[in-house]
């Protein structure tokens, strides 16, 4: 059984379409990554598992069961962390937990929850008083309780410090291990590269890629990020970007302040330093930097919307046009 | 049950409500006043607890500030949550809509019935040490109408709450209930009344049993109208049985059509 499966998924807004004939299988028991800026559509997808939103077009199964009609089945079974929630000012976090005990029909000990989360010494303060990470983790306390089968977790990190994030993932890890699903969205790629098996990578309401870790390294696997500081010229730099831009096995370039930043295959470096050299830049350093997936998603994210769509095993990373868009837009 | 989750998750969170605290406290003290302002002079004067609370408590406060509470616990219930985001932790649970708005009408209603009998008890004692006949049955009867009026009230705003989209618009929704029912019930449906007097005429009920019957339709005067029969003790009894017997049926129609209405709308929507 699959834990979330999309066909053909499409939801409009009045003037604005969120989704657009998404197509996206979540299996059982693995950790999916959902990736994307904001505003992708990332949050509409996980509103429509949770029917929050209803898809104007297609069908949307979670759990084997329809995602509006048995709505409240598939939530006994599933833990959410939803994005963008605000707590009941009000009520101690011992009362939040309290009250997703009584809601799952569960018979837990809220502090073993509040433990696992490290909020146990803040269990009896209200929750309105409590920080944005405390919110974030007590959202996750009543997520997890009741051993959920689906893990839905949007945007979990946010708000948390990186020892925060860490023990996030490291409780990921934990759940997956007990065979939960996990579905985690995220606008970091760093964030899922960690824990997930499975990463898809939405952007404008449309699935651009979606394979393994493994499988999105072995793309990037050919490519390199050379980090070149240049002295003075400014008035050649330009002229010497395109250069470098018109070389073979050349991606993308940059330009950071005095430091050029360049996707390519491992043979172009000397053939930049060359270039830059030829139309008379001073390159006072270099160092090359691994191929990251950061790279690879900031290639799907920011270029202009691919012509070919998902192709689990066929990746081919859509050409960056040199003008990238603000990710967080 | 999940219904029984939201109503205790709302209750404990009302009952800490400032809002409601505050006008409890206003209301438990006016009426405490009350009692001991028209408190009779004279040693030897006979002034029953029924006749404060049907000629003075009730019309002038009861029927006003119970109303009131009863919109402020209620309007922002939903629409509250849907504005905040904690809508968004509370349906991550296992509950339908129908159990967050019934849920909600359960707990808020809970809520503010303990909130009258709380604000009844400064009054009481005010009645117990002045020098009136306090018939403690009658005014525990009477404290019960009041709390039944707020619920019905809860009712009302909760599903005008679910039907908004915004706090803005629950809270316009609020107001125009506060001022429907308690301010110009009268002049509205006398107004209707007119309008549709030729639809009326050849129905088997006259123009005046129509009007009763709008009359007591309001909840506040349905109320009313019980509680007279109750301190009278002809409550369901005498020649005002029919009566009483439509102004029960519209609380009931009160508590559960809005509620029911605003879930029709609240079930359909994008949140």
């Amino acid at each position: 059984m699959t834990a979330i499966e999309l066909r053909g998924v499409t939801k409009e807004f009045p003037g604005v379409t969120a989704v657009r004939d998404l197509d996206l299988t979540v299996e059982e028991g693995e950790v999916y990554g959902f990736l994307g800026p904001n505003g992708a559509g990332k949050s509409t997808t996980i509103d429509m598992v949770l029917d929050f939103v209803r898809p104007t077009e297609g069908t949307v199964t979670v759990l084997g069961r329809d995602a509006t009609a048995d709505s409240v089945e598939i939530r006994r079974r599933t833990g959410v962390l939803p994005d963008g929630f605000s707590v009941y000012n009000r009520l101690s976090g011992r009362k939040h937990v309290e009250f997703a005990i009584g809601s799952k029909e569960v018979d837990v000990a809220p502090e073993a929850v509040l433990e696992r989360v490290g909020l146990l010494d803040d269990a009896d303060r209200k929750a309105g008083d409590y920080s944005k990470g405390m919110r974030q983790r007590l959202a996750l306390a009543m997520a997890l309780v009741g051993e959920p089968d689906l893990l839905i977790l949007d945007e979990p990190s946010s708000g948390l410090d990186p020892a925060g994030a860490k023990e996030m993932r490291e409780i990921v890890r934990t759940e997956a291990d007990r065979g939960a699903t996990v579905f985690f969205s995220s606008h970091v790629l760093a964030q899922v590269e960690a824990v997930c098996d499975r990463v898809g990578i939405l952007r404008a309401g449309e699935l651009v890629a979606e394979d393994s870790v493994e499988g999105l390294r072995e793309t990037v696997g050919g490519e390199e990020t050379l980090e070149i500081a240049v002295g003075g010229a400014d008035g050649d730099v330009e002229a010497a970007l395109d250069a470098v831009r018109d070389l073979d096995g050349v991606t993308r370039v940059d330009r950071d302040g005095d430091t050029l930043v360049a996707n390519c295959e491992p043979g172009a470096k000397t053939r930049i330093i060359g270039a830059l050299e030829e139309a008379g830049v001073v390159v006072d350093d270099f160092r090359t930097r691994e191929a990251s997936l950061e790279d690879l998603f900031l290639a799907y994210t920011e270029g202009e919307a691919p012509d070919a769509t998902t192709d689990t095993d066929g990746l081919a990373p859509t050409e960056a046009d040199g003008s990238p868009e603000e990710v967080g837009r | 049950m999940s219904l029984v989750a939201v109503a205790e998750k709302d209750f404990h969170d009302t009952v800490r409500s400032r809002g409601m605290l505050i006008l409890v406290a206003l209301f438990s003290l006016l009426v405490a006043a009350f009692a001991y302002a028209v408190r009779p002079a004279g040693q030897g004067e006979q002034f029953a607890t029924e006749v404060l609370l049907s000629f003075f408590v009730g019309p002038f406060l009861v029927t006003t500030l119970v109303p009131l509470v009863g919109v402020v616990v209620g309007y922002n219930a939903v629409s509250g949550e849907r504005e905040s985001g904690s809508l968004k932790l509370l349906l991550s649970l296992p509950h339908s809509r129908a159990d967050v708005v019934f849920g909600k009408v359960a707990g808020r209603g809970a809520a503010l019935a303990l909130a009258v009998f709380v604000g009844f008890l400064l009054p009481a004692a005010v009645l117990i040490v002045a020098p009136v006949a306090f018939d403690a049955g009658a005014f525990l009867g009477y404290t019960v109408f009041a709390a039944v009026l707020g619920v019905v009230f809860v009712a009302i705003a909760v599903g005008c709450s679910a039907a908004s989209r915004t706090q803005r618009r629950a809270l316009i929704g609020g107001v125009g209930i506060y001022v429907l029912f308690v301010l110009l019930w009268g002049a509205i449906t006398g107004q209707l009344l007119g309008a549709a007097e030729p639809l009326i005429d050849p129905l088997p009920a006259s123009s005046a049993q129509v009007r009763a019957f709008l009359r007591v339709s309001n909840p506040t005067t349905g109320v009313e109208t019980l509680t007279n029969a109750f301190l009278a003790e002809q409550l369901f009894a005498g020649d005002q049985v029919n009566r009483q017997i439509s102004a029960a049926s519209m609380l009931v129609f009160w508590t559960i059509a809005p509620p029911l209405a605003g879930l029709w709308k609240f079930d359909a929507d994008d949140l």
